[in-house]
């Protein structure tokens, strides 16, 4: 997909810039997962917020929110499907991104993964990095796509009503996908056309970088007595890119793990039967991080606003009202109806963790080398504060579960900059990230 | 938090190291990060931002990590550690220049003292007894390494030099807790240094020629005046690291890597793509218009229109909009707008399309829309009259503070539309006039008292019909309404015969006869003038009051009547939240009553895409934007502008193939013969893209890159494309070559030269005159001629614009975040204004050849209507967005020094900042600069005990055991400006201390005596620390200790010439810095 490839060099551009890539890449791309534990991302997002009951209705038990903070909480009925994993999973409270509530409501899906200030963007200018492309940039030399962007309706949406929550290194939205086949396809069938295109593209490259290099070598020796300092950097570098260009050739050769792919029912689409449509989404993801295909994955399970076809779920699901319309519902029975839309998101949550507890790492299951976060851009639909965040996996990476994390007021960017730390990434700052969550969920921050 | 990094890793911290964080720190993300307690430390570089993060690490983690310190280190606590890198830090800005030991004072004993033997058996032994237990290679305190003096004089060590004799003269290392050495042996040391300075000017310095890296924006420079293409592809390169001079074309600083490499692969590629065509295709071309009046479309769209929320869009009727096919002298083919949609997603009310619906009409796909924040102070912000769309001056938005309100500024005239070209250069046409208006009194304002009056004219007014009434002068009238009695506030639309006046008006309280409210000032010629008054059920009687010419209000209308509006066209996209509109081209003012047509040049990939997929099922998705305003200065009365239509071509072709291609494939006789024609076509494209004639081994290798890929293809655009590529990623473009054959300092030759003077004053690559100049040998001859000649071209601005923005680095204004309830004032297009006045004022001062004193100290500013009100002298300039001097008359102002851009930029947005404004003066202006802060000293917390004043926390830091030696260097130069605050602005408060003891020990009471020290006493100073700046950007290096020297000694022969501007770069132009290699 082109976009992947774009963002191949911009961001290894930009994130690597001065610094050699001197390890022998081949050998890291194609490392034994066996040997060593992968450490991966996945962002999922739900829009328009969690039902948090008015307490006057008396369904309080039905509050996205636990009963109770630390390691006592208690799960509330639209969580209680994720009861099986609570040693593999917090949730957090308190959490705001400081930009959101200065711009529309509705915008909080564009910045869930950025924390840009898009009130206030200078002209011409977008949206900012979001968390899941920082990830591959520094995980994407050791699999075989940077990462995986993947929505409910595919394609970008448009800005400020987004259709995708990956934003790249210039802030330019990354198209989705959202065809289970097309994903598929394109992730587990490199198909021999594009493989082949793509191979002729790259030995064209090596064939100029060459001529390139020998142009300058010629050059260099005609310099004198000239000072060769950057000379010799130019010549390191060509010399370092073309061995990548001939990595990556190589790459496409090397097969697939084998997998067991008969329970996808490549079929299904977002028109249909909605848990179909998660279900096999979050299928492909898992076996996707098992094969290390990706480490790297943004996931937007619905769209803000009542955009796109995710609206029409909780009607589909027999529960009376579109998506946005439930999470602007005032009364008991249509909050308590969108608390079960809530429960529903919860089972579909609690089958992916599943899968990935089946499939195992060199220790430990993928669960635990993978952080997977979910939440909203909203409590509840226009209150961007109190942000619904749940944070799963990762036990390999530091991260210590089983309780209902609660601070008021936490930038959410503390915790994108916890999960960049967790995984081994030393950045000072993620968007306006004040800090790292220190005393409880993140131990090796 | 991590640990805290070694001593080596700091000293590892090279300016480059992690760019990746730090430019999205900085650039993205600089909005967000505000220190709890005030960062006084900061004063560090751009180039060394690393470090002063590390300066920030608080002091309880400090004495958490006492640990992984060094033995003695350890022994002391904080302060003892604070102390002693600071001292040390000292030592550690060896590459920095500073003030050089001024020859003669001392005189060397003899030359026996110096050299290598001299140093194996006197020196080294001293050093390895007191220095080198903590200066070696394995524990470099403070990034300092004593082992590596020799008694070679190489240059890399004279700066270092210099700085231990200073710290040893001055007894202040070793430290004071470690082994001393006795009087003699300091004796000793010192003496020998001295006399080692002394012989290193004296000698001749290897000189090795130099390879540097273009710029980004050299780079992007070259590119556009190499291919003539105009779409930046730039934007992909990540920013050049600054040099601790603030420069960004400082060759050691700059970076090369694969991935770098891998960029211009594919930015060369993409170049090429763009301007090679196929030649018998005929290009598609968008023509468009949109027309723009009341009533102007006889069939207007029936559908009711709502481009999402609050969308304005003007009557259905008043818009028109006609697919055009420009006049071409080649074929093309018209782009047809595309006006079948089926959306299932998207507005219509303010409820969604749920379910696909068709659309199939052009006002589907082009909208006139006016979505901004809504009001406006006085009168409408914009109307449709019959001869087009009248636009009031579009105030920014509160959007530009983060506030809820972010839909553009009032008076937001956009077409919106699906589609525009994906690429190529496009033309905006506007057909436009100053509309003939009337000045709006305020509201609740009361008719003239007679003694302003010449004449009245009064009429009643009917409910129904216009009336008619006779002016017999010409004049400015001032025309008032009388009312029935209790008549209440409302809209008034009255029209003057052709002409159109809204807005609010408000009845007096208690009418009396001939007194009404007065709405607005005309101009009216004498005869028969047709009244119509709208919404006038209240109305009674209309007042026409002549006016004496010498009247306030009269004065006030021929003001006004003589102002120009400004017109501005944008192009973005739209989104539901804040703008993405980017200005194309100038503002042009509008001076005419008769429509005009203003043409605004872009290339479309310079601009916001929406990145939108093709068939996108939102409504609202993928529209994009035209912009145009009428732009807003200072909010001064404005005649509207009328808009009368709108019309855009894109892709813009002046011929097919377009010049892009043509530059390349290039006429010649060989046309016929691949191989031969290939030869041509990528000897001549070498030849100008290197700057200089090719080699025949040169032209070989890329003639074989064609041949290869010819005969593999027989594809000839291909295969040329492929030899370009490779002549566009070789060292002889990328780099500046000076090539050296032995160690000793060489001419330049010609073509060198030309280079180097184009991108010192260009910023970009030679143009062809440098170049036959070069060729006929004559460069050198005629270096004044040439000089003189590029200064007064257009590009001479890119040098003026790159380097005072680095030299005074002002990049620092453009982060930070201001305050915006302390500085309303402060807005995001004033700040764009401000950062451009120093710019300008320098342009001024070269192009006049003034002296450099007016740097410090002018009697004018350089200004335009927003600069100008922002100091509270808007009242001195018409000239709108254009720079002119004004003359102040205010004694705190004129000079750098007291422009806002420096000064806010120079502060935390909030409160001034003394030690970043002492450290900048010190560092740009006298070119002293300061150590940079040093590693580990603890940020000064808040406790919030105490309520101290910025003032008595410098003080209290100043006083802190190891940051008084720094300070003594900074705050001197800082505190002067504390009359001004972190707005840039004069104090209101009398009470601001700012007296100063600088470190020569004048006493100076604020800034102006700051400035006439420096102007007066100090301009030899000042004219050093100028040329030291000029000569390190003009050669893309850290001068070496020599070159220092003779720019300091020399450099005073331009002091009788008053020190002009253009002397001085000639100085550095005609100087061995320069010429030599």
């Amino acid at each position: 997909m082109a976009s992947f490839t774009r963002l191949d060099r911009r961001s290894v551009l930009k994130g690597i810039a001065g610094t050699t890539l001197s390890l022998p890449l081949l050998e890291a791309m194609g490392q034994d997962i066996s040997q060593k534990n992968p450490k991966r991302f996945c962002a999922l997002y739900t829009a328009n917020g969690m039902s948090l009951p008015n307490p006057k209705h008396g369904i309080q038990d039905w509050s996205w929110f636990p009963k109770n903070t630390g390691k006592d909480f208690v799960y509330s009925k639209s969580t209680a499907p994720l009861s099986p994993f609570r040693k593999q999973l917090s949730f957090m409270g308190g959490l705001y991104h400081a930009n959101g509530p200065k711009a529309d409501p509705h915008v909080c899906s564009d910045m869930w993964l950025t924390g840009a200030p898009l009130h206030d963007s200078k002209p011409g200018t977008y949206n900012s990095v979001a968390l899941d492309q920082v990830v591959a940039l520094h995980t994407k030399q050791y699999c075989r796509q940077p990462s995986l962007v993947l929505s409910i309706d595919a394609g970008v949406g448009f800005l400020s009503r987004t259709g995708t929550i990956s934003y790249n290194l210039e802030g330019k939205p990354i198209p989705a996908e959202n065809n289970p086949r097309r994903v598929f396809d394109r992730l587990f069938r490199g198909d021999q056309a594009s493989l082949e295109s793509q191979r002729s593209r790259l030995k064209r490259r090596i064939k100029l970088v060459d001529a390139v290099l020998e142009n300058a070598r010629s050059l260099n020796k005609r310099l004198g007595k000239s000072d060769r300092e950057k000379m010799d950097q130019y010549l390191t570098s060509l010399n370092e890119l073309e061995s990548r260009l001939t990595a990556s050739e190589k790459w496409i050769d090397i097969p697939i793990k084998k997998q067991n792919y008969s329970h996808l029912d490549l079929d299904v689409t977002s028109e249909g039967e909605p848990r179909e449509y998660y279900r096999n989404m979050f299928d492909l993801i898992a076996l996707a991080f098992d094969a290390d295909i990706t480490r790297s994955v943004a996931f937007m399970l619905n769209r803000e606003d009542g955009m796109g076809i995710s609206d029409t779920f909780p009607l589909k699901l027999g529960l009376g009202r579109t998506h946005h319309n439930l999470s602007h519902a005032g009364d008991s029975q249509g909050q308590l109806a969108f608390a079960k839309y809530d429960l529903f998101l919860s089972e579909q949550l609690a089958y992916f963790f599943g899968r990935l507890n089946e499939s195992k790492d060199a220790s430990g299951t993928v669960l635990d080398n993978s952080i997977v976060l979910f939440g909203s851009g909203a409590s509840t639909t226009h209150n961007p504060t109190n942000l619904p965040t749940l944070i799963a996996g990762g036990a390999n990476m530091g991260l210590r579960h089983g309780s209902y994390w609660q601070k008021s007021k936490t930038p959410m960017s503390n915790v994108y900059l916890s999960i960049l730390r967790s995984m081994g990434i030393e950045r000072n700052s993620f968007s306006d990230s004040t800090g790292v969550i220190r005393d409880s969920i993140f131990s090796a921050v | 938090m991590r640990n805290l990094p070694t001593k080596k890793a700091l000293h590892k911290n090279s300016p480059n190291r992690d760019s990746f964080d730090l430019y999205f720190h900085e650039k993205r993300a600089a909005a967000g990060s505000r220190h709890q307690g005030v960062v006084l430390c900061s004063w560090g570089n751009v180039g060394s931002r690393d470090r002063r993060v590390l300066h920030l690490i608080r002091a309880k983690e400090i004495m958490t990590h006492t640990k992984s310190l060094p033995r003695w280190m350890s022994r002391s606590a904080v302060g003892v550690l604070a102390m002693t890198t600071l001292v040390l830090g000292w030592i550690a800005n060896a590459q920095d220049t500073k003030t050089p030991p001024p020859a003669g004072d001392h005189v060397p004993s003899g030359k026996a003292a110096v050299g290598e033997a001299n140093f194996k058996t006197h020196i080294q032994p001293l050093l390895k007894k007191s220095c080198l237990r903590c200066h070696n290679a394995d524990n470099m305190e403070s990034g300092i390494r004593l082992d590596q003096i020799s008694g070679k004089l190489e240059d890399k060590h004279l700066f270092l030099l210099r700085d231990i004799l200073k710290q040893v003269a001055n007894a202040k290392m070793p430290p004071e807790d470690e082994l001393q050495p006795s009087a003699e042996q300091r004796r000793v040391l010192t003496e020998w240094i001295r006399q080692t300075l002394v012989a290193a000017s004296a000698r001749n310095q290897q000189r090795n020629g130099s390879v540097r890296r273009l710029t980004v924006s050299q780079y992007r420079n070259t590119l556009r005046d190499l291919l003539g293409l105009d779409e930046d592809l730039t934007e992909v390169l990540p920013p050049d690291a600054v040099s601790k001079e603030g420069f960004v074309n400082n060759s050691r600083t700059m970076l090369l890597s694969p991935l770098l490499l891998e960029a211009y692969l594919d930015i060369a590629e993409t170049a090429l793509n763009l301007c090679i065509v196929e030649e018998s295709a005929k290009p598609v071309i968008q023509n468009f218009r949109m027309d723009l009046g009341r009533s102007i479309n006889p069939k207007p769209c029936p559908d009711n229109l709502i481009l999402g929320a609050n969308s304005l869009l003007l009557k259905n009727q008043d818009v028109l909009v006609t697919q055009l096919q420009p006049t071409k002298s080649f074929e093309f083919q018209p782009f047809s707008m595309r006006t079948k949609y089926e959306f299932i997603e998207g507005y219509q009310g303010n409820a969604t399309v749920r379910g696909w619906r068709k659309y199939d009409d052009i006002y589907h796909s082009v909208f006139a829309c006016m979505r901004g924040t809504g009001g406006y102070p006085r009168g409408q912000a914009y109307e449709t009259v019959p001869e087009g769309l009248l636009l009031r001056p579009s105030i920014p938005s509160s959007e530009l503070f983060g506030q809820s309100s972010t839909y553009g500024p009032k008076a937001n005239f956009k077409v919106s539309l699906r589609e525009l070209p994906d690429h190529g250069n496009f033309k905006v046409k506007v057909k436009a006039a100053r509309y003939n208006d009337g000045l709006l009194l305020p509201k609740g304002a009361q008719t003239q008292a007679s003694d302003d009056v010449v004449s009245v004219i009064t009429a009643d007014l009917s409910a129904t019909a216009p009336v008619d009434v006779t002016i017999d002068a010409e004049g400015i009238y001032e025309v008032g309404l009388g009312f029935e009695p209790n008549a209440k506030p409302n809209m008034l639309s009255l029209d003057l015969g052709e002409r159109h006046f809204s807005g609010q008006l408000i009845p007096l309280k208690s009418p009396v006869d001939k007194k009404g409210a007065a709405f607005v000032l005309v101009r009216l010629k004498p005869g028969p003038l047709k009244v119509t008054a709208r919404n006038n059920s209240q109305l009674r009687r209309i007042i026409f009051s002549r006016l004496h010419d010498d009247s306030e209000l009269a004065k006030r209308f021929k003001t006004f009547e003589q102002r120009t509006p400004q017109l501005s066209v944008f192009l973005g996209l739209r989104r539901d939240c804040g703008s993405t509109l980017a200005r194309v081209g100038e503002a042009r003012p509008v001076s005419a009553g008769q429509l005009n047509e203003f043409v605004f040049e872009g290339a479309i990939n310079n601009f916001p895409s929406p990145d939108v997929e093709k068939d996108n099922v939102n409504y609202l998705a993928g529209i994009r934007e035209i912009g145009v305003r009428s732009d807003y200065t200072d909010g001064r009365d404005m005649p509207r502008l009328l808009i009368r239509s709108i019309e855009f071509e894109g892709p813009y072709h002046e011929t097919w193939p377009p010049v892009t291609h043509r530059n390349i494939f290039i006429d010649s006789p060989n046309r016929d013969d691949p191989a031969a024609y290939a030869r041509d076509v990528i000897r001549t494209f070498a030849a100008r893209a290197f700057r200089r004639p090719i080699s025949d081994a040169e032209a070989a290798a890329f003639v074989a890159v064609w041949q290869d890929s010819f005969a593999e293809t027989r594809d000839q655009r291909r295969s040329i494309k492929d030899a370009l590529l490779v002549v566009l990623t070789s060292p002889q473009f990328l780099f500046l070559i000076e090539n050296s054959s032995t160690p000793k300092p060489e001419a330049l030759d010609a073509h060198e030269l030309a280079s180097k003077l184009s991108y010192f004053l260009w910023n970009s690559a030679p143009d062809k005159q440098l170049l036959e100049r070069a060729a006929a040998g004559k460069l050198h001859q005629s270096l004044d001629a040439e000089f003189e000649r590029m200064t007064l071209d257009p590009r001479f601005n890119q040098f003026v614009g790159e380097f005072t923005s680095q030299w005074l680095s002002l990049d620092k204004f453009d982060v930070v975040e201001i305050d915006s309830k302390r500085y309303p004032k402060l807005t995001r297009d004033t700040k764009t204004q401000l950062r451009q006045e120093p710019v300008e004022f320098l342009r001024h001062l070269i192009k006049l050849n003034l002296p450099l004193s007016n740097l410090i100290r002018s009697d004018f500013i350089v200004a335009n209507e927003v600069v100008a009100s922002y100091y509270d002298l808007g009242d001195r300039t018409e000239s709108g967005f254009e720079f002119v001097p004004i003359k102040h008359g205010n004694k705190n102002l004129g000079g750098i020094l007291s422009q806002a851009g420096i000064l806010a930029g120079l502060s935390d947005g909030r409160e001034s900042n003394p030690v970043k404004r002492g450290a900048w003066l010190a560092r740009k202006i006298i070119a002293a600069p300061p150590d940079d802060p040093p590693p580990n000293v603890p940020q000064l917390m808040d406790d919030g005990s105490e309520k101290l004043t910025l003032r008595q926390r410098l003080e209290r830091h100043r006083n802190q055991k190891g940051c008084a030696n720094c300070h003594a260097g900074i705050d001197p130069w800082g505190v002067p400006f504390e009359t001004f605050d972190a707005g840039g602005l004069f104090k209101k408060n009398p009470a601001v201390d700012a007296r100063s003891t600088l470190p020569d020990k004048t006493e100076v009471a604020d800034l102006n005596e700051l400035k006439t020290y420096l102007a007066d006493d100090r301009i030899d100073r000042v004219a050093f620390s100028f040329l030291k700046h000029l000569a390190g950007y003009a050669v893309g290096r850290s001068l070496t200790y020599n070159e220092v020297v003779f720019l300091e000694e020399q450099g005073r022969q331009l002091k009788a010439g008053g020190y002009r501007m253009q002397d001085m770069i000639r100085f550095v132009i005609k100087s061995d810095v320069f010429l030599k290699k």
